[in-house]
């Protein structure tokens, strides 16, 4: 070690690594440390204008249906109908004759109810995590109900990990419930209910449910409880009832008048009884039951038996179905293939419509869904990979088809939601925040309503 | 290879302000160095390299507010000779005010105009529109620079600098002008005079500093941010509460590893070009009361506080009472100084709160030697001390992180209401590097300080060339994690 003045040594470092690194930015040597690749490094990115992140060209063919890439979506002669920029519904049920089940039922429905030849109007809205705590569909139920008519919040499942967390009724429950659901396994005879779960009870269990001061959702009306096959008693508000349940989904109804500050449900789970949830509704009007369940991507409904639909159908009828899922098929951004998916989703999507041969179905496709490339946050490739997919299915099956990503503001659109002076999504590039949802639930409903209004034409 | 971007990096970006871990930066360090070189003999060409540098990398940072630093260096270059020229005792307090209000009027009027403009909106159910305001980076450091100055000199405890020059080099010194350390005058400007020089320490230790603190921001703090923390605090509610708590635990170390990152970078890099300044964190972790959490987090702010308030507001010389009162006001002031909000001031009531319970503490145990008696029992009281200083800390931080007080709360009630112990493996799995990281995070920290010092002895024995190798490899590595993929957030319950 040498003594005196080192002056000069910061400046010969900084210039020395400078030099290593643009040799290694050069060279782009493979440096592979047990097994793991380092990715090419250059030191010099930040000196040169970011240009448009590269995707792959098969991504894009395997998107755009045409050889030629993505130039020839823009180029496309029917610009304003290509699905993957195109923000109102494609409705393919018209294209597909008869066995469609595009819009056209659930837009007869909406008519008769507001000319008062009907008295309900039922929507199944099905999802992952995006619309858990009753995000999204809160802001559509709340503006086809100010349209439409009806009060009451539809379907609430008897426990949930989001309750705390939903705005549009307060609910609590004892922690003595066994909830089965799609990622555990329910013991034979526990039917699961649609919404992936059934719950139930032990002794004393019991369930609340409080209205909410919000216009439409501050009193309870009509009020069903789901249950399924067994017998039990239950204390509603104290007042003792049986429950005799003859097929795999049965009601228990009553009307609860209107100076009813809180519904308390105790069951006496001596036997075993699986219940389903409870139902809010007005006697009059649109209702829409928001079916989430975190981190699934639309296959697991498979799951659900012939028997459970079926009786659905008769207890509980839907005239719309949405399935609005996505964001767990696109676990890993730069995956195009989804074989995985599309099979088993093509089954569920068969079944359902077997077994609701009445129901429009609207196939919500993916939001836009960001990761970060090269220290900047852009739509994963996947995004459009599967809306093509999701696409397929509507247009197959003859369904309508919604694209989320389009009506968000197409490329990139999820970085300008997360990074806008109003935050609209979360930093996980995936979820919106109540602001976003409200977004996406008005989206919605304009898109529904456009439909509306030229369906009448 | 094209270079169309230079250009447009050489001026002023909102997106991508100048950080010392941007790619850039290497490149304006190395410029820099080079001309500090070809000056190095001339103490007068080192100021003005310096202030040119220092102004550049300000704008590059935020743009025409550079503008501010120079102004407020006139007014308290101005002002201070002033003060110190004048006899007649109340001019001398007249123009002191003045300096006090000139530079907290500003620092207000950027900083805490739209939190009163809500306040008042709030009160009155009024509804005067925020207006748009940007917040100059750094104005809360240098505000408090130029306060200490002048108060110094009001005090004749030194003599104001008689070079305009020196001041705006003391007050925009690049390495600490946008986060700290808040350096002190008196501690500063005589090393303005010594000639360039530095040892083969000298150039170890800055070494280590400037490595040191990007692992602790870059590789530490960014990666268990984005890859995990945010996620939890950006949605709490979603998450089960051994997860929120683990959040808060990555949170802990997120902040530390960020802000004492970044002074470590400040004080090496000054460390290089041939200044001292004092550590500005000194494992703050490590503490076993709040009391010894603010002697070794933030060091230069704290003891800002305690010499321009603490003290001013009478200190410990008024009685109990008021010593805790004292206290109290002094991190109320220090909190809303972190921010405009009150989750700030709420952040800042609760340290001064526990500052002035653990003065009482203090007193208590001392009737109570037989607690600690023996090394056992000292062992476990400083375990258990470190342990509760930690989490009281780590309450703290949701306030200091979380916007809103509903988040924080919502944050709080999902690790007492909803914690769910029992995830913790499948939790810990998810994201293994995060958590690998997070633990390496954690035991560095309470390493004892000799480790850090045989670290700076090789690095203190190496040569040139090999310290270049060093770097490079460091940045490589740096690299490899700026640019990998995000981990996509799991879900536990369902």
């Amino acid at each position: 070690m040498s003594s005196g003045n080192k002056h000069p040594y910061p400046l010969l470092i900084t210039i020395g690594a400078i030099v290593g690194l643009s040799v290694v930015s050069a060279l782009k040597p493979a440096v592979n440390i047990g097994g793991y690749e380092l990715r090419p490094l250059d030191v010099y990115a930040d000196l040169r204008t970011p240009g448009p992140v590269s995707i792959p060209d098969t991504v894009l063919l395997a998107a755009a249906d045409t050889a030629q890439g993505a130039d020839s979506l823009k180029k496309n002669p029917l610009p304003a109908r290509d699905f993957l920029t195109y923000s109102g519904i494609l409705d393919y049920g018209y294209t597909t004759g008869p066995q469609g089940a595009g819009m056209h039922h659930f837009m007869e429905a909406l008519r008769q109810l507001r000319t008062g030849s009907r008295k309900k109007v039922r929507i199944a809205y099905f999802g992952d995590s995006m619309i858990e705590g009753d995000l999204i569909t809160q802001d559509l139920r709340d503006s086809l109900q100010s349209f439409f008519g009806g009060e009451g919040v539809g379907f609430v499942p008897a426990t949930s990990v989001v309750s705390g967390f939903r705005t549009t009724i307060t609910h609590s429950f004892s922690p003595n419930w066994t909830d089965y659901h799609f990622k555990n396994s329910p013991p034979a005879g526990v039917e699961l209910g649609i919404s992936g779960h059934a719950f139930v009870p032990s002794p004393e269990s019991w369930v609340r449910f409080q209205p909410v001061r919000h216009k439409r959702l501050d009193e309870f009306g009509e009020v069903s409880l789901l249950f399924g096959k067994g017998a039990g008693q239950v204390r509603i508000n104290d007042r003792p009832a049986t429950l005799e349940g003859i097929g795999k989904l049965n009601a228990y109804s009553f009307h609860a008048d209107s100076s009813t500050r809180s519904l308390t449900f105790k069951f006496s789970g001596d036997r075993p009884l699986p219940l389903y949830g409870v139902c809010f509704e007005s006697r009059e009007g649109i209702f829409l039951d928001n079916y989430s369940f975190r981190g699934i991507s639309g296959i697991e409904l498979g799951k659900l038996s012939s028997d459970m639909l079926k009786q659905v159908q008769t207890v509980r009828p839907y005239d719309l179905i949405v399935l609005h899922y996505g964001a767990n098929v696109l676990f890993k951004p730069e995956n195009t293939r989804f074989d995985w998916y599309e099979r088993p989703m093509e089954k569920v999507v068969d079944s359902l419509r077997k077994h609701f041969p009445q129901s429009s179905f609207l196939i919500v496709g993916t939001a836009d869904k960001s990761y970060r490339k090269d220290g900047r946050y852009v739509t994963a490739p996947g995004v459009k990979a599967l809306l093509k997919v999701q696409h397929q299915f509507a247009e197959e099956k003859g369904l309508a088809y919604w694209n989320l990503y389009s009506a968000m503001g197409g490329d990139g659109a999820m970085a300008r939601w997360v990074e806008g002076e109003q935050a609209l999504a979360n930093k996980d590039y995936t979820h919106f925040n109540f602001r976003g949802a409200s977004k996406v639930g008005a989206l919605l409903y304009k898109a529904i309503m456009d439909e509306y209004q030229h369906d009448a034409m | 290879m094209s270079f169309e971007n230079l250009l447009s990096l050489l001026v002023y970006n909102k997106e991508s302000p100048i950080l010392f871990n941007s790619g850039f930066f290497l490149f304006f360090f190395a410029v820099f160095l080079l001309c500090y070189q070809v000056v190095r003999n001339s103490e007068r060409g080192r100021v003005a390299v310096f202030c040119f540098f220092s102004l550049y990398f300000f704008y590059l940072a935020c743009g025409y507010y550079v503008g501010l630093v120079i102004l407020s260096a006139i007014v308290d270059f101005y002002l201070s000779n002033r003060i110190y020229r004048e006899t007649n005792e109340k001019l001398r307090k007249g123009l002191l005010w003045f300096s006090v209000l000139i530079n907290i009027g500003m620092l207000f009027y950027f900083k805490y105009t739209n939190f009163f403009i809500n306040a008042i909106n709030d009160i009155s159910g009024g509804n005067i529109h925020p207006l748009h305001i940007l917040l100059p980076i750094g104005i809360s450091f240098y505000t408090f620079e130029n306060l200490s100055y002048t108060v110094d000199v009001y005090r004749r405890e030194i003599k104001p600098v008689d070079k305009f020059m020196d001041y705006l080099f003391f007050l925009s010194f690049f390495p600490k002008l946008m986060m700290g350390p808040i350096v002190r005058a008196a501690d500063f400007i005589p090393q303005i005079r010594k000639p360039y020089v530095l040892s083969q320490e000298d150039v170890g230790k800055g070494m280590f500093l400037i490595i040191n603190g990007l692992f602790k921001k870059v590789i530490v703090s960014d990666f268990i941010y984005q890859h995990f923390v945010q996620y939890i605090f950006d949605d709490p509610t979603r998450h089960t509460g051994i997860e929120c708590l683990l959040g808060v635990y990555g949170y802990a170390l997120v902040i530390y590893c960020d802000f004492s990152g970044y002074s470590d970078m400040a004080i090496g890099i000054a460390r290089w070009t041939g200044f001292v300044i004092p550590p500005n964190f000194d494992k703050p972790y490590q503490s076993s009361s709040i009391t010894e959490f603010w002697r070794r987090w933030h060091i230069s702010l704290s003891s800002w506080l305690r010499d321009y308030i603490y003290i001013p507001l009478g200190g410990n010389r008024k009685g109990k009472f008021r010593q805790y009162v004292n206290l109290l006001l002094t991190m109320l002031i220090g909190g809303f100084w972190h921010g405009a909000s009150w989750n700030f001031i709420f952040w800042g009531g609760v340290h001064g709160g526990s500052l002035a319970v653990d003065k009482l503490w203090i007193q208590w145990q001392k009737g109570l030697s037989w607690l600690k008696a023996g090394p056992v029992r000292a062992g476990l009281w400083k375990i258990g001390g470190i342990l509760f200083t930690f989490h009281l800390v780590c309450f703290c931080w949701v306030f200091f992180k979380m916007e809103t007080f509903e988040g924080a709360w919502a944050l709080l009630h999902q690790v007492a209401g909803n914690f769910q112990g029992h995830l913790a493996g499948e939790v810990i799995a998810a994201y293994p590097q995060v958590f690998m990281l997070m633990g390496l995070g954690y035991v560095l920290h309470f390493l004892p300080a000799n480790w850090d010092s045989k670290l700076v002895n090789g690095f203190t024995k190496l040569h040139w060339a090999g310290a270049a190798v060093v770097m490079m490899l460091f940045i490589w590595v740096l690299n490899e994690m700026k640019t990998l993929e995000p981990m996509i957030p799991i879900y536990f319950q369902f």
